[in-house]
């Protein structure tokens, strides 16, 4: 019969304080993601995603995504500038460190021309929301009202419903929702975010 | 940016240069002869694969090209194994073929097994035609989504223009970088299809090639791995596969040396330096020695070559190496902070890396520390010896007998299990690359296969296969490939009736609740008998180095079951989840 032993002679590890001498480099090593990560670490990032257009390039992506388990909050696919090259924008909400190591992933999928992490000071970025009301006479021009305020146009009006249509960042299209939610919303379609940086700066390098 | 030319690289150039004029010309040829002229362009000799309905073409037009030898195995997961053991002992790429379907998806696991130890595999699988894609035609897999997550690349050839790119392609891209397998699907009437065959050479401009071109490591990153070095007390290195897989054995004791620095190899990474060197300590993880892990506890910086800090190396990522920080050199920038953040990522080749720190640094000494861990070595050692019945074969002796015997010069691919253990921490590796097995994926089956591969890589070469009872099972229908083709090499299985390793975690883990792990075989002599090879079976200790003797004596692949004891145990064991200095020990109380 063996025995379970646990903690062989746990070597003391007499350190005496021998650590290099605070090397300026050193990074702080308390970073999200990793064991010694500290809990809530987790933010919004925006990955804009440069893919060939190829068969199975999109599949690729998501399936990374997918596997590298990334938090994924919205997910958008469309064209760029360039002819075959389509772009993806991913909102994801996760560590720093996590969603670097996920970068480092997904620039070693072949299809994958370039990617880049932005942050919400560095980037400009909207969505595209219908919104369908439940509507009657009385309360139709209340709702395009507080539409107009946002912005949004009128997509289409039946004598039940009104439908909006709102473009703007998510936090505006979110607040238009809040608002429109006591007249209730038969149903909603939103795009999910696509972004670019701000100024001069290229996706593309 | 710096542009190195890596030796694959340079290796592909060679070849492309070797290529006679007449294949230069334009010539109208069918997908299957494309596919054919590609491969010999890219230097292939050898092919492991199994005909079926949707690669016929290409079958038939191999049979035009003499310089393709094909090995028909009788499993397709055998072709992959064969394959990656290919790759593995030569560093070139390994190619395995079979047909759509079944054919394709027995190849998966090999191909897995390549991709999680990076291995360059370049896969051929025929694809039913074009019109019937997508239509659950016969034999039809969706083989581009099955092993997507498998491989590095792979690709659906849609036009048989593209096809020549596409092979060209799918070899720079196994090898390139960290090496994996790619997978080549080419629909049945695309191999029929004809064109006009212009040997090319497509380039392509993705950002993954710009980034794996960068293999040399950042010259302020060296300077601050230097820094570290210089400062620390008690240093460790830790040398992966990446040191085997860039070459880097010189550069790599040459750093040894000159920094005085302790080396620790992992299971992938051994034979990567001479056990027998005064600085080399062992194995670290789930079954290292408890010098090497109490050495990695007390340390307090980790020069880190081509590993990834596998779980099975860390065991509690947060009690790992608690107080060191780490130097991490890998080709991969994914792989940087992946597990534990490093204090200088390095993202470069091993050899280029290894070569420009030792450049960099002073001559160090590190003697009262390394004796530190001697001092803890001694202790281990005396608890690792524990024998429970002397009349058995028992694992040290047969590796020792097999290592003396062939005086430390043979290429042992091991299984997995628990002889995979004993293999990796018995048997004193002194040779380059000349221990082989199936590490991140812990793939069943892989040695007989592997083995192959290895000894047709290296034909000149002595290979030995040690084997479980259980994994020789799987895979055992290679004895006829091996026979078929007089490819020897020689199989020593430990046999304890047991799935071992799982026993051995069922008597730790699961109150000794054997379930579904006794195993039986067949008789192994017979077996090898019917098979037109030569067996052996050793049930005394005595006997073993005289059947390892009369084996190598022996023409053809030689099986030998050795009885050992049904019940041993891989001592130290660390609990998965524990932390790696938290190790179950041999108590030497008897059964």
């Amino acid at each position: 019969m063996t025995s379970e032993k646990p903690g062989t002679q746990a070597v003391a590890a007499s350190t005496d304080g021998e650590t290099p001498a605070a090397e300026t480099w050193a990074p702080s090593i308390e970073r999200a993601g990793q064991s010694n990560a500290p809990e809530g670490a987790a933010r919004t990032h925006t990955l804009v995603i440069s893919i060939n257009e190829r068969p199975g390039a999109v599949d690729r992506v998501v399936g990374l995504l997918r596997r590298r388990r990334a938090n994924m909050q919205t997910l958008t696919i469309g064209r760029s500038e360039q002819p075959d090259v389509a772009r993806i924008t991913a909102v994801t909400d996760d560590s720093e460190v996590a969603v670097e190591q996920l970068v480092e992933q997904l620039r070693k999928v072949v299809d994958v021309r370039h990617v880049i992490s932005l942050s919400s000071e560095q980037m400009v970025e909207r969505e595209l929301a219908l919104i369908k009301v439940s509507s009657d006479a009385a309360r139709s021009h209340e709702i395009i009202e507080l539409g107009e305020q946002f912005g949004a146009h009128i997509a289409d009006v039946t004598p039940e419903t009104v439908t909006l249509e709102v473009a703007g960042n998510a936090a505006k299209v979110e607040k238009l929702v809040h608002l429109l939610k006591p007249f209730g919303i038969r149903e909603m379609a939103r795009t999910g975010s696509v972004a670019m940086p701000r100024g001069t700066v290229q996706t593309e390098a | 940016m710096q542009v190195a030319v890596s030796m694959t690289q340079a290796t592909g150039t060679t070849q492309t240069a070797q290529s006679s004029r007449a294949e230069e010309e334009a010539r109208e040829l069918s997908g299957s002869h494309i596919l054919c002229e590609a491969l010999v362009r890219e230097g292939v000799e050898l092919l492991y694969g199994y005909p079926g309905g949707a690669i016929m073409p290409f079958y038939d037009a191999l049979t035009s090209y003499p310089k393709l030898h094909h090995v028909l195995v009788r499993h397709e997961q055998a072709a992959a194994h064969a394959a990656d053991g290919y790759a593995r002992a030569t560093g070139k790429v390994g190619v395995c073929v079979a047909t759509s379907g079944p054919g394709a998806t027995n190849l998966v696991t090999g191909l897995a097994t390549a991709y999680m130890d990076s291995t360059p595999v370049v896969a051929i699988t025929g694809q039913v035609a074009r019109p019937f894609i997508g239509r659950d035609a016969f034999q039809e897999t969706d083989v581009l989504g099955l092993t997507q997550p498998i491989t590095k690349h792979n690709f659906l050839v849609e036009r048989v223009e593209d096809l020549a790119d596409i092979v060209h392609e799918a070899f720079r891209l196994a090898k390139g970088g960290r090496p994996g397998p790619v997978l080549i699907d080419v629909p049945k009437d695309v191999q029929f299809a004809k064109t006009l065959y212009r040997p090319s050479a497509s380039v392509t401009s993705f950002e993954y090639f710009q980034a794996t071109r960068v293999s040399r490591p950042a010259p302020e990153a060296i300077a601050r791995a230097a820094a570290l070095i210089a400062h620390a007390q008690r240093p460790v290195i830790m040398a992966g596969h990446g040191v085997i897989l860039s070459r880097a054995y010189e550069e790599l004791l040459a750093f040894a040396e000159k920094s005085g620095i302790p080396v620790i190899t992992t299971l992938l990474g051994l034979s990567a330096f001479p056990e027998t060197h005064p600085l080399a300590i062992g194995m670290p993880g789930m079954h290292g020695p408890a010098h090497v892990n109490n050495a990695i506890g007390a340390c307090d910086l980790i020069v880190g070559v081509g590993l990834r800090f596998d779980d099975r190396v860390t065991g509690k990522v947060s009690e790992f190496a608690p107080n060191a920080q780490i130097i991490h050199i890998d080709i991969d920038a994914s792989e940087m902070h992946k597990v534990k953040p490093a204090a200088v990522p390095i993202v470069s080749d091993a050899q280029a890396a290894l070569a420009a720190l030792t450049e960099a640094i002073e001559p160090g000494d590190h003697s009262a520390w390394l004796g530190e861990i001697r001092s803890w070595e001694a202790a281990a050692n005396e608890r690792g010896r524990v024998i429970h019945n002397e009349d058995y074969p028992d694992p040290t002796t047969i590796l020792q007998a097999i290592r003396e015997e062939t005086k430390g010069q043979a290429i042992v691919v091991s299984d997995v299990g628990q002889h995979q253990m004993w293999t990796a921490r018995f048997y004193t590796w002194t040779r380059p690359n000349s221990h082989i097995t199936s590490g991140g994926l812990g793939t069943m089956g892989f040695a007989l296969p592997a083995a192959m591969g290895v000894k047709m890589g290296l034909p000149h070469e002595t290979v030995w296969v040690v084997a479980g009872d259980g994994g020789i099972q799987m895979n055992i229908q290679e004895l006829a490939t091996l026979k078929q083709q007089g490819v020897e090499v020689k199989v020593a299985i430990m046999n304890n009736g047991y799935l071992g390793m799982v026993r051995q975690w069922q008597e730790f883990f699961h109150n000794h609740n054997y379930s579904e792990t006794p195993i039986t075989g067949p008789d192994y002599v017979k077996l090898a008998d019917a098979y037109g090879l030569k067996g052996m079976r050793i049930t005394k200790r005595e006997e073993v180095a005289q059947a390892v003797h009369e084996a190598m004596q022996t023409e053809g692949t030689v099986i030998i079951d050795f009885v050992i004891e049904s019940e041993s145990n891989v001592y130290p064991m660390v609990a998965p989840g524990a932390a790696i200095t938290n190790m179950i020990e041999e108590t030497g109380e008897e059964k």
